[in-house]
C-alpha cells in the first residue's frame, strides 16, 4: 500500500469532481434547489386531523362509532393496537388517539363517554382547534342513532377527557431533509461515478493509467474515497440548510454518518456496476435513470409511503433507498440509535452484498 | 524475409541490445493480429514500425509495453521479461498512447505531479514542459489544449519517470505540417538525451527523417527490417525506377516555405 499514491489520486479525483460543473450541479445544487422549493412550498397547510383509533371493545357499538367517525372528512383515521398508535402519537404521526376500552358500551346521554383520549402536546395552538373539532365529531357520533342522521344536536358536549402525551412536533421539513439526504447519496453514487468513469473509459484517459506501474485498484479506491468524503460534505450542507429551515435533529450524528456511509456504499457499487458495463455515456445514462427514478418517487423521498396503494408499498419497501430513508428518518425524527434499526440495517446489508457482487461481475476496465 | 536480429552499432558508443522481441503472437478468435514478430532494438536507437492500418503495429507495441497480454513468444526490455514482470517493465519505459486523453479538469502541472506520484517520483514540471515548449500552458487545464499540444503533452507525461525507452504510437497523426516538424524536433531532442525511441507512423517521410532503422509490417508479420537507406538501395537494386522525373521540391516544401516553421497559436 503506497499511501502517497492513494493521496495524490484522491486529491486529483476530488479536484476533478469539484471542477466539473455538471457533476457539482446535479449532485449538490439540484438536491439543494429541490429542498428549497419544497421547503418554501411547505405541504403542511392541510386542516385534517390525524386520529388514531384503538378499538379494544371489538363489538357492534364500537364498530358503529368508528364507522360514523369515518364520515367526517376532516378526520384522517388509522386503526391499530394501543402501543403502536401511542408510539405514532409520540412520533408526531398522529395528532390524537382515542382508545375504546374492552368493556366499552354506548353511554347514555349526559353520562361519561368511557372513551380514553390522548392528545399530542407538540403544538398547543393547533391542538386546541383540533380538540374542539374532535369533541364535536365524537359527541355527534355517540349520539347519532343507528342508520345515520348526525345533525340533531349533541347529547355530549365534551365527551373526551384528553390526556396530554409528550410528543414531537414534526413539520414537513423534518420529513423532507432525511429523504433529500437519501436521494443525494443515491444520485452521487449513481451519476457521480457512472458518468465520470465511463467518460474516462471512453476517451482512454483510464488506459493511460495502465501504462504506469501503479495498480488501477489505487485509482478505484481513490475514487470511492473522494466520493464518500464529498457525500459527507453534501449531507452536512443539506443538514445545515435544513436546520435553518427548522429541521430538528433528535438522533446522534454518528448513527447518521454510519447510515450515510452504508447507503453510499450501496449506490457507489451500483454506479461502478453501470460504469463498468457501459461503453459510453449514452449507455450509462438510461440505465442510471432507470435505477434512480423509481426510487426517487417510490422510496418516500418527498412524500410518505403510507399514501401508496398497498401492493405498491409492499413491493417498494424492499428498495435500497427505502431502507436508507427509513433508517435516516428513524435517526433524525425519532432519535433512534443504530441498535434499534435492525430491520433497516439488515435490508441495507443485503443490498450492499447484492450490489457489490453485481459491481464485481459487471466491471470492465476497458 | 525474416526479421534481422543484427544490430547496427551507432557511431561513438558501443551499442547494446535494450529491446529483444522473439516470435510474438496475438490472436483474436480466428484473426491472427500479430503472427510471429521478432526484432532487436539497440540502446539509443530510434526504431520505426511502419505498415498500413490493421498490420498489427499497435498490438505489437502494446504487447511489448505490457499493456496487452502476450499469447505466444517473448519480449524483454532492459533484461526484464515483459510476461513475467510487466510492472517492472512499465517502471523503466514511457508510453504515449494513440489517443492522448487525460483527466480533463486537471492542469498540466497537476497532471505531471500526479503521474510522477504513480511512479513514486517527484518531477520538475517546468523542465518537462520546457522540453515540449508548453511552459506558458502550465496552469491550463488539459481540455483547453489543441490536438498537437495534447500530443506533445502526452510525450511529457511519458517522460516523468526518466524512462530508458520511449514508445510513441503514431505521435504525429492528425497534426499540421508545422506541428509535425515541431514534434520531430522534440523526438530528436529526446534521442539526444540518450533514450531509445520506438515509434509507429504512417508517414514514410517521417520515418526517413527520424528512424535509424525501420520494420515494415503487413498482415501481422515483419516483411522488411533495415535502415531506410538500405531499404531504398535494395529496391533500386531490384531494378525499380520512379517514373516521374525527380522534382527539386514538393508541395509540402512550398507550404512550409510560405507559412513558416513556427507553430500557430491554436496548435
Amino acid at each position: 500500500m503506497r499511501l502517497g499514491v492513494l493521496w495524490a489520486l484522491f486529491i486529483a479525483s476530488a479536484k476533478m469532481f469539484v471542477r466539473n460543473r455538471a457533476a457539482v450541479f446535479f449532485s449538490l445544487f439540484l438536491p439543494l434547489i429541490i429542498m428549497l422549493i419544497f421547503g418554501v412550498l411547505n405541504f403542511e397547510g392541510s386542516t385534517s386531523i390525524e386520529l388514531g383509533i384503538v378499538d379494544e371493545a371489538q363489538n357492534d357499538a364500537s364498530a358503529a362509532l368508528v364507522e360514523r367517525l369515518g364520515d367526517y372528512d376532516y378526520l384522517v383515521i388509522s386503526e391499530g393496537e394501543r402501543d403502536a398508535e401511542l408510539a405514532a402519537l409520540e412520533d408526531g404521526d398522529r395528532g390524537y388517539v382515542i382508545a375504546i376500552p374492552a368493556d366499552w358500551a354506548p353511554p347514555a346521554p349526559g353520562s361519561e363517554s368511557g372513551l380514553v383520549a390522548y392528545a399530542s402536546n407538540a403544538d398547543p395552538a393547533q391542538a386546541q382547534v383540533g380538540q374542539g373539532l374532535l369533541q364535536q365529531a365524537v359527541g355527534q357520533a355517540l349520539f347519532a342513532p343507528a342508520g345515520g342522521g348526525t345533525d340533531e344536536g349533541s347529547g355530549f358536549a365534551a365527551p373526551l377527557q384528553f390526556e396530554s402525551v409528550e410528543s414531537r412536533d414534526l413539520g414537513y421539513i423534518d420529513f423532507l431533509v432525511p429523504g433529500i439526504v437519501g436521494m443525494t447519496i443515491m444520485q452521487l453514487g449513481l451519476f457521480g461515478v457512472a458518468f465520470g468513469f465511463v467518460q474516462l473509459k471512453r476517451t482512454g484517459a483510464l488506459r493511460r493509467l495502465f501504462a504506469t506501474p501503479t495498480s488501477p485498484a489505487y485509482f478505484l479506491s481513490a475514487q470511492v474515497l473522494s466520493r464518500l468524503i464529498i457525500g459527507i460534505v453534501q449531507v452536512a450542507i443539506l443538514f445545515g440548510v435544513g436546520i435553518w429551515f427548522g429541521l430538528q435533529m433528535f438522533g446522534d450524528y454518528l448513527s447518521l454518518l454510519v447510515i450515510v456511509l452504508i447507503g453510499s456504499a450501496i449506490f457507489l457499487a451500483v454506479g461502478f456496476a453501470i460504469a463498468g458495463w457501459a461503453k459510453n455515456e449514452d449507455q450509462a445514462a438510461p440505465v442510471a435513470n432507470l435505477v434512480s427514478l423509481p426510487m426517487m418517487f417510490l422510496s418516500g423521498v418527498f412524500f410518505p409511503r403510507d399514501a401508496m396503494p398497498d401492493f405498491l408499498a409492499s413491493i417498494t419497501q424492499f428498495m435500497p433507498l427505502t431502507y436508507v430513508n427509513e433508517a435516516l428518518r428513524a435517526v433524525v425524527n425519532e432519535g433512534a440509535g443504530l441498535l434499534s434499526l435492525g430491520p433497516q440495517l439488515l435490508g441495507m446489508g443485503v443490498w450492499v452484498v447484492i450490489t457489490f457482487v453485481l459491481a464485481v461481475v459487471m466491471f470492465r476496465w476497458e | 524475409m525474416t526479421a534481422s536480429s543484427s544490430v547496427e552499432p551507432r557511431a561513438g558508443a558501443p551499442a547494446s541490445t535494450i529491446i529483444s522481441v522473439r516470435d510474438l503472437r496475438k490472436r483474436y478468435g480466428q484473426l491472427t493480429a500479430v503472427d510471429g514478430v521478432s526484432f532487436d532494438v539497440a540502446e539509443g536507437e530510434v526504431f520505426g514500425i511502419l505498415g498500413p492500418n490493421g498490420a498489427g503495429k499497435t498490438t505489437t507495441l502494446e504487447m511489448i509495453e505490457g499493456m496487452r497480454p502476450i499469447d505466444e513468444g517473448s519480449a524483454r526490455i532492459d533484461g526484464i521479461d515483459v510476461r513475467r514482470d510487466p510492472r517492472e517493465v512499465k517502471r523503466r519505459i514511457g508510453i504515449q498512447l494513440q489517443s492522448s486523453a487525460f483527466f480533463d479538469e486537471l492542469t498540466l502541472v497537476e497532471l505531471l505531479h500526479l503521474f510522477g506520484q504513480l511512479y513514486g517520483r517527484d518531477v520538475d514540471p517546468q523542465a518537462l514542459l520546457g522540453l515540449i515548449e508548453l511552459t506558458d500552458k502550465a496552469k491550463s487545464q488539459v481540455r483547453t489544449l489543441s490536438g498537437g499540444q495534447k500530443q506533445r503533452f502526452s510525450i511529457a507525461s511519458a517522460l516523468v519517470n526518466d524512462p530508458r525507452v520511449l514508445f510513441l504510437d503514431e505521435p504525429t497523426t492528425g497534426l499540421d505540417p508545422q506541428a509535425r516538424r515541431h514534434m520531430w524536433g522534440v523526438i530528436r531532442r529526446i534521442r539526444g538525451e540518450g533514450r531509445t525511441v520506438v515509434l509507429t507512423t504512417h508517414y514514410m517521410e517521417e520515418a526517413e527523417e527520424l528512424c535509424d532503422r525501420v520494420a515494415i509490417m503487413d498482415g501481422g508479420r515483419i516483411i522488411a527490417l533495415d535502415t531506410p537507406q538500405a531499404l531504398v538501395d535494395a529496391l533500386i537494386g531490384r531494378g525499380f525506377r520512379k517514373e516521374r522525373v525527380e522534382r527539386l521540391a514538393n508541395l509540402e516544401d512550398v507550404f512550409i516555405d510560405m507559412t513558416g516553421h513556427d507553430l500557430r497559436e491554436d496548435d
